[in-house]
C-alpha cells in the first residue's frame, strides 16, 4: 500500500513532527509512506527523528506516481491533494486550523473551507472528531491519537519527592504566536509570590522575557526530555490547541501542569488528579495556583504521580502507528465520501464569508467618509507654501505621535 | 506466559474469572444459535465451557498461539465439529490461517476477548474482523481498561483505555453495539444448613462507574448483546493461593535480581581492578595496611 502525506515544509513544528513519525511507523505495517512537499523547499529541513527513514518527494515527483491514499496534513496542502493520482483522499486534521487566524484574516476562511472537502477525515483528538461530525453529521471521522516517543520521553521507574528548591516551571511556545499564551504565562509567573525558576523554551528571542530566568531553544526532543525531567510543572495557557502535546510530554518525565481549559486538554488533563486547570485571562488566579504548588509539596507530588500514571497509559508511537495503519486501510476500504453535503456546506461558508466581507467593506466606506476631511486638509497642506510652513509641525508630530518606535 | 496471570484457569482469581465468564455468557445466546463459532485467543476454554456447558453447538473453531492451552480448550463443549488452529494473530499468516478455517461454511459468530492487547500488532486482526463483519459474521470483542489504572502489564503490547477504544470504535461499523463492563462488589450472608441458589437483589448501577473492560459487537446479531450481570461465589481459599503464589514468585524473582545485581557489581569492580595500573590493581586492604605500617 502506498500512501502520500502532503506537508507544506519540513520545518520545526509539532504538526509536521507528528506526520513524520506516522510515516516512519507505517513501514512496520507494510505501508510505504512518502512525504510530499506541497510547495518548494525554501529552508533546510528540521532534524526530525527518523526523517531519513522516510521518502521525501516534490509535488512534481509525486504527480508521476499512483497512491492508494493521499493525505493532506495542513489546510494549505489540500489543494495539492487533488493534484495527486490517488484511489482515496483523506485529510489528517490536527486542529481546526481556521482558529489559528484572527477573524479579519482571510486565511481563516480558507482554512475553514477545507473542512467541507469530500474526503475522508482522520484526526488526532476526540474534540476535533466530534466537532467535525457536528458540522457534517454524515461524516464519520477516524481517530488516531498522537503517540509519545517512550524511548525519548522515558518515564522514571519511581518519582522522587522534591522537598527543597524553587518551583521549576517550563513555559513552551512561540511568543510571537498569539494563541500560544506565552505572554500570559509570563504575566502569571511575574505575579507569583513564592520562589520559582522559570525556563521559556522557544526559538524566538525578540520578545519581552521579563519573569523568565532563562530562555532556551529551539530544543530537540532529547533536550526537551532532559528539561522536563528537572521541571515540576509545565505552564501552558494556550487558546488554541489540537492534541495539546507539551504537557503530556512533561507528564512522562513526572512534571505536572497548569493549563487553561484549551481544546485537547480534556483528552488527558484531570484537574486535581494530574494537573491544575485555571481560568482564561486570569494571571492572578494562575499565579495563586502556581504558588500553591510551590508551597504544598504533598499536592505537587500527588499531581506529579498522577501525571506519571497518565503518561504510562498513553500510547507509544508504535501503538499510534498501528492505529494509523488501520485507519489508512479503513480509508482505502470505505467508499469515496459523497460530494453533495460538502458542497452545500462550502457554499454556506462562502455565503457567510461574503456577508463578513460586506461588513468589512461597509466599515471601510464609513471610515473613508470620516477620513475624507482629513484627506482634503492633507491635500491643502501638501501644496508648496503650506508644506514649507507645516514642515516644523510635522517634525514635532513625528516625534510625539503615539505608537512611534522609541516613544514612551 | 504465566498461567496464573494472563490465562484463565480454574485457579484464576475469582474477580477476574467472573469478568471473563460474563463476556462469554453475554455472547452465549448468539453462539448457541450460530452455525459456526470461532473463539480467537480461546486459551484453555474455561469460561466458554462454563457459559455454554453441554449445549449442542455448531462448528467450533478454537484459535490460540499456545498449543497446550489449545489442547485443553473445547474438551467440555458439545460441538458438531471442532477445529483447532494454532496461530499467532499478530501476523498476516496467522490471521490468514483463521480466515481459511472459517471459509466455506455459513457465517456465524467470532468472539475475541482480551486478545488485541497481547498482539505485537493488531492491524491484521482488526482488518480481518471488520472484513468478517462485512461478510455476515457477528463479531464480539473486548479490550481491558488498562489506562485507568496505568497498569504496565508486561504481557500487553498495547495500552487500552477509553481513548484507545474510541480509536478502535471509529474503525468499526457505525452501528456497532458498545458495552462497558463495570465491576460489582458483593457479599453473601449464609445461615448454617441453608442451601439452594442465591437471589441477588436489584443493584442500582453507578452512572459514573469506571469500566474494567470495553466490549463491542458488530454484524447481524449485534443487537443480541444486552446488559447483564453475573455473580459467582468467591473462592477465598483459591484467592489466597493465587495471591501467595504471586507474592512468593515475586519474592523469588526479587531475590534473584538482587543476586544478579550483586554479581554484576562485583564483576564490574573486578574488571575495573584488572584494567587498572599494577600499583593500583595490587592494592588490597592487607597491602595497604602493610604499606601504612612500613611508612616512616
Amino acid at each position: 500500500m502506498k500512501v502520500a502525506f502532503l506537508v507544506n515544509d519540513l520545518q520545526l513544528s509539532g504538526g509536521v513532527g507528528v506526520v513524520v513519525e506516522h510515516a516512519r511507523q507505517l513501514a512496520r505495517h507494510g505501508i510505504e509512506a512518502s512525504l510530499v512537499l506541497a510547495r518548494e523547499r525554501l529552508d533546510p529541513d528540521w532534524r526530525f527523528r527518523g526523517l531519513d527513514e522516510v521518502g521525501v518527494l516534490s509535488l512534481a515527483e509525486a504527480r508521476t506516481q499512483r497512491f492508494e491514499v493521499a493525505v493532506a496534513t495542513w489546510w494549505e496542502t489540500t489543494e495539492a491533494l487533488f493534484e495527486i493520482d490517488a484511489a482515496r483522499r483523506a485529510y489528517f486534521v490536527q486542529s481546526l486550523e481556521d482558529r489559528f487566524y484572527r477573524p479579519d484574516e482571510p486565511q481563516r476562511l480558507g482554512a475553514a473551507l477545507t473542512h467541507d472537502l469530500p474526503v475522508h477525515v482522520i484526526t488526532e483528538a476526540r474534540w476535533i472528531a466530534q466537532t467535525l461530525e457536528e458540522l457534517r453529521p454524515q461524516q464519520r471521522a477516524l481517530l488516531v491519537r498522537n503517540g509519545i516517543a517512550k524511548d525519548v520521553f522515558r518515564s522514571p521507574a519511581e518519582l522522587g519527592v522534591r522537598l527543597h528548591g524553587p518551583l521549576r516551571i517550563v513555559i513552551e511556545g512561540n511568543p510571537g504566536v498569539w494563541f500560544k499564551g506565552v505572554g500570559e504565562a509570563l504575566s502569571a509567573v511575574r505575579a507569583m509570590g513564592e520562589p520559582r525558576w522559570v525556563t521559556v523554551v522557544t526559538g524566538a528571542r525578540d520578545f519581552d522575557a521579563t519573569g523568565a530566568d532563562e530562555v532556551v531553544g529551539p530544543l530537540t526532543h532529547d533536550e526537551m526530555a532532559s528539561l522536563y525531567a528537572t521541571a515540576d510543572v509545565v505552564l501552558k495557557l494556550s487558546r488554541v490547541e489540537g492534541m495539546f502535546g507539551p504537557p503530556l510530554e512533561g507528564f512522562h518525565l513526572g512534571a505536572t501542569c497548569v493549563v487553561t481549559a484549551v481544546t485537547g486538554h480534556e483528552e488527558y488533563v484531570e484537574h486535581g488528579v494530574n494537573g491544575l486547570v485555571v481560568d482564561w485571562d486570569d494571571p492572578r488566579g494562575t499565579a495563586r495556583a502556581l504558588d500553591l504548588l510551590a508551597r504544598d509539596r504533598a499536592l505537587r507530588h500527588r499531581l506529579r504521580l498522577g501525571a506519571l500514571a497518565t503518561a504510562r497509559a498513553w500510547p507509544s508511537w508504535e501503538q499510534a502507528g498501528a492505529m494509523m495503519a488501520s485507519a489508512l486501510r479503513e480509508v482505502a476500504r470505505r467508499p469515496e465520501p459523497a460530494a453533495v453535503p460538502g458542497v452545500a456546506r462550502a457554499l454556506g461558508d462562502v455565503r457567510a464569508a461574503i456577508e463578513a466581507q460586506a461588513l468589512v467593506v461597509a466599515e471601510r466606506d464609513r471610515l473613508r467618509y470620516r477620513v475624507a476631511p482629513i484627506e482634503r486638509l492633507d491635500a491643502v497642506v501638501e501644496r508648496a507654501p503650506w508644506r514649507w510652513l507645516a514642515a516644523p509641525l510635522r517634525r514635532v508630530w513625528r516625534r510625539v505621535r503615539p505608537g512611534r518606535v522609541g516613544a514612551r | 506466559m504465566a498461567d496464573w496471570q494472563e490465562r484463565i484457569t480454574r485457579d484464576t482469581k475469582p474477580s477476574i474469572r467472573v469478568e471473563h465468564d460474563l463476556r462469554y455468557a453475554a455472547a452465549a445466546p448468539i453462539v448457541r444459535d450460530a452455525a459456526a463459532w470461532a473463539d480467537l485467543g480461546c486459551g484453555a476454554g474455561v469460561a466458554a465451557a462454563d457459559a455454554l456447558g453441554a449445549q449442542a453447538l455448531g462448528r467450533v473453531v478454537l484459535v490460540d498461539s499456545d498449543a497446550d492451552a489449545l489442547r485443553q480448550a473445547g474438551r467440555d463443549l458439545n460441538p458438531r465439529e471442532t477445529v483447532r488452529v494454532q496461530a499467532d494473530l499478530a501476523t498476516e499468516t496467522g490471521v490468514a490461517q483463521v480466515r481459511s478455517a472459517l471459509a466455506g461454511g455459513p457465517p456465524g459468530i467470532v468472539t475475541c476477548f482480551e486478545v488485541l492487547e497481547h498482539l505485537e500488532t493488531f492491524v491484521p486482526l482488526v482488518e480481518a474482523l471488520i472484513a468478517l463483519g462485512a461478510e455476515g459474521w457477528t463479531v464480539v470483542l473486548s479490550v481491558p481498561n488498562d489506562a485507568f489504572w496505568a497498569l504496565e502489564n508486561p504481557y500487553h503490547h498495547t495500552m487500552w483505555g477509553e481513548g484507545a477504544f474510541e480509536e478502535l470504535r471509529r474503525l468499526l461499523p457505525a452501528d456497532t453495539v458498545i458495552a462497558h463492563q463495570v465491576p460489582l462488589d458483593g457479599s453473601h450472608l449464609v445461615v448454617e444448613a441453608s442451601g439452594g441458589t442465591l437471589e441477588v437483589p436489584p443493584v442500582q448501577p453507578r452512572p459514573d462507574a469506571v469500566p474494567s473492560h470495553f466490549v463491542a459487537a458488530f454484524g447481524p446479531q449485534r443487537e443480541r448483546l444486552v446488559s447483564r450481570a453475573l455473580a459467582i461465589p468467591s473462592d477465598l481459599d483459591g484467592r489466597r493461593t493465587w495471591e501467595r503464589q504471586r507474592e512468593s514468585t515475586l519474592a523469588v524473582l526479587e531475590a534473584e535480581l538482587a543476586e544478579l545485581r550483586a554479581y554484576v557489581k562485583w564483576s564490574s569492580d573486578e574488571l575495573a581492578r584488572l584494567n587498572a595500573p599494577p600499583e593500583v590493581r595490587d592494592q588490597t586492604p592487607e597491602t595497604l595496611a602493610q604499606r601504612d605500617a612500613a611508612a616512616p
